[in-house]
């Protein structure tokens, strides 16, 4: 599903990641872990084509995606949610609104979009918040909230940079189990996270990054 | 690019939802935008009102042509070979009565001056306006050396000084409005674009949310697009309103004589037209311009 070959990122200079050679196949849950700065987000990032690299080979789905073309980058989104580390939420609009975001941008029918949302927001157990702003949540509410959006595409792949960095260890395995959930019905997950504890506990498939290059 | 419609519908509803919610900026950017527009049309409209003032005065610098005495030609044949001269705009008989007359009326008062002056003793003459396209004091030269070679012209009289020195002021003018209008023209786009920037930029972190979770360039586009040219609008729109109100007080404050300055250079429709396509072209412009490095996500 995915596929990186030799793959290098550097910043002006700096290199950041290093020949990164890796496979996950479709519907596999991953956990990239490694030391902060190790290059576990921008690895993310290149997956997610935020980010270009600077040498090296990327396909996903069948697709070489070394320099995606920006309208690809588009749809490439559409089909990946991403769960940020700061989130990334529109301060200014509703729970609802940023949820529904993922779909409006992809034009689903407005009813769809309402059913789907409120569905997913009440999975995550925040339909009581879906009239309220992002700030006024605290962090674990806001957290699931870019989940729910992530989440609320039915992704094919799902990537999600320290998801539980901010929340208390009995919400960390609440989210943990939402994608478990996820992946149990199909979506390719990696999680990137440096929680040796949470990563032990689920027992997958977890590679090491240590200064930019993969330690296994 | 194809689009389906409850896309389409989204990138609208999308774009009005952004302008309610920006609104107060959005005022703020349209009155910058007004003022400046304004102040940049009021300094055209004094400049170009004051300039053809100038010029009007420029309308004194005229050719006397005086008439040989004793020629029987009729003066209006003389008047058709002035006119055939190039440069010359208008040419008014003076008779040697007329011309007496004039000449009485100015010494009224003190009549005995022309006490035991039997005959006549002034020419006849031409009075020659010069065509607008002859105020160059060299065209003007070359017009009064044709005028004085022709062989029933006694003599000619024009004032050269001052023509000379009314020419080189005018050309200061022109120069110091240029330097002016450019200052003032770079100004006004400068604070206007940079407004845009400002409000664009609060934004940002919206723009990279949108093309985040999969937004095409042209979804987040729309509402930015929308909005510059609603600000553009309403900023032409209040400088129109600007522009008239100054036109009233103007108008209602100062002496006859000089209400000239107050005047509108252009039609209605002329003046609306630049104001308003001014302000969406920079209101546009200005958006997508700002906001095309926040869409490289």
């Amino acid at each position: 599903m995915i596929q990186l070959f030799h793959v290098s990122k550097s910043f002006d200079g700096t290199s950041a990641l290093t020949d990164i050679t890796l496979k996950v196949e479709k519907g596999e849950f991953l956990f990239i872990t490694g030391p902060s700065g190790a290059g576990k987000s921008t690895l993310l990032r290149i997956i997610f084509g935020s980010e270009a690299p600077t040498d090296g080979q990327i396909i996903i789905e069948g697709r070489n995606y070394f320099k995606i073309p920006p309208k690809e980058i588009t749809h490439l989104r559409r089909r990946t949610g991403f769960v940020f580390q700061d989130f990334k939420l529109i301060p200014d609009r509703s729970v609802f609104e940023n949820v529904a975001l993922s779909l409006k941008v992809a034009g689903v029918n407005p009813r769809e979009v309402k059913s789907r949302v409120l569905k997913m927001l009440s999975y995550v157990k925040l339909q009581h918040r879906a009239n309220f702003k992002p700030p006024v949540l605290s962090g674990g509410e806001q957290q699931r909230v870019a989940i729910a959006r992530a989440l609320v595409k039915d992704p094919a792949i799902i990537l999600a940079d320290e998801p539980t960095g901010n929340l208390d260890p009995a919400l960390s395995i609440e989210t943990m189990e939402l994608f478990k959930e996820v992946n149990n019905r199909g979506t390719t997950v990696i999680i990137a996270s440096h929680d040796k504890n949470l990563i032990d506990r689920y027992g997958r498939r977890t590679v090491c990054l240590d200064a930019g290059r993969l330690a296994s | 690019m194809s689009m389906k419609a409850s896309n389409m519908m989204y990138v609208l509803s999308d774009a009005l939802r952004s302008i309610r919610a920006n609104l107060i900026t959005t005022i703020f950017t349209s009155l910058t935008l007004g003022f400046s527009l304004a102040i940049f049309a009021l300094f055209l409209f004094v400049f170009i009102n004051a300039n053809a003032a100038i010029k009007s005065f420029g309308d004194r610098t005229r050719i006397i042509a005086y008439v040989k005495d004793n020629q029987a030609v009729d003066p209006e044949v003389l008047r058709k070979e002035l006119l055939k001269i190039p440069g010359v705009g208008s040419a008014e008989y003076v008779s040697k009565d007329r011309a007496l007359k004039e000449l009485k009326d100015e010494l009224k008062g003190h009549e005995s001056i022309l006490e035991g002056v039997d005959a006549n003793p002034l020419p006849a003459s031409f009075e020659i306006k010069l065509s607008d396209s002859f105020r160059d004091p060299s065209l003007i030269s070359s017009a009064a050396q044709r005028l004085k070679a022709l062989n029933w012209v006694e003599d000619i009289q024009w004032n050269r000084e001052w023509v000379e020195k009314f020419s080189a002021f005018l050309r200061f003018i022109e120069l110091a409005a240029l330097i002016i209008g450019v200052f003032l023209g770079a100004a006004t786009i400068f604070i206007i674009s940079n407004t845009i920037r400002l409000t664009v930029y609060a934004r940002k972190d919206e723009i990279e949310i949108m093309r985040l979770v999969g937004a095409s360039t042209l979804f987040v586009k729309v509402p930015f697009f929308m909005e510059g040219a609603l600000q553009g609008f309403l900023g032409g729109v209040l400088a129109l309103l600007m522009l008239w109100a100054g036109q009233y007080l103007l108008l209602s404050n100062v002496p006859a004589y000089f209400r000239f300055v107050a005047d509108v250079p252009f039609p209605a429709y002329v003046v609306f037209g630049f104001l308003v396509a001014a302000g969406v072209v920079m209101g546009v412009a200005g958006s997508l311009i700002s906001m095309g490095k926040f869409l490289k996500v």
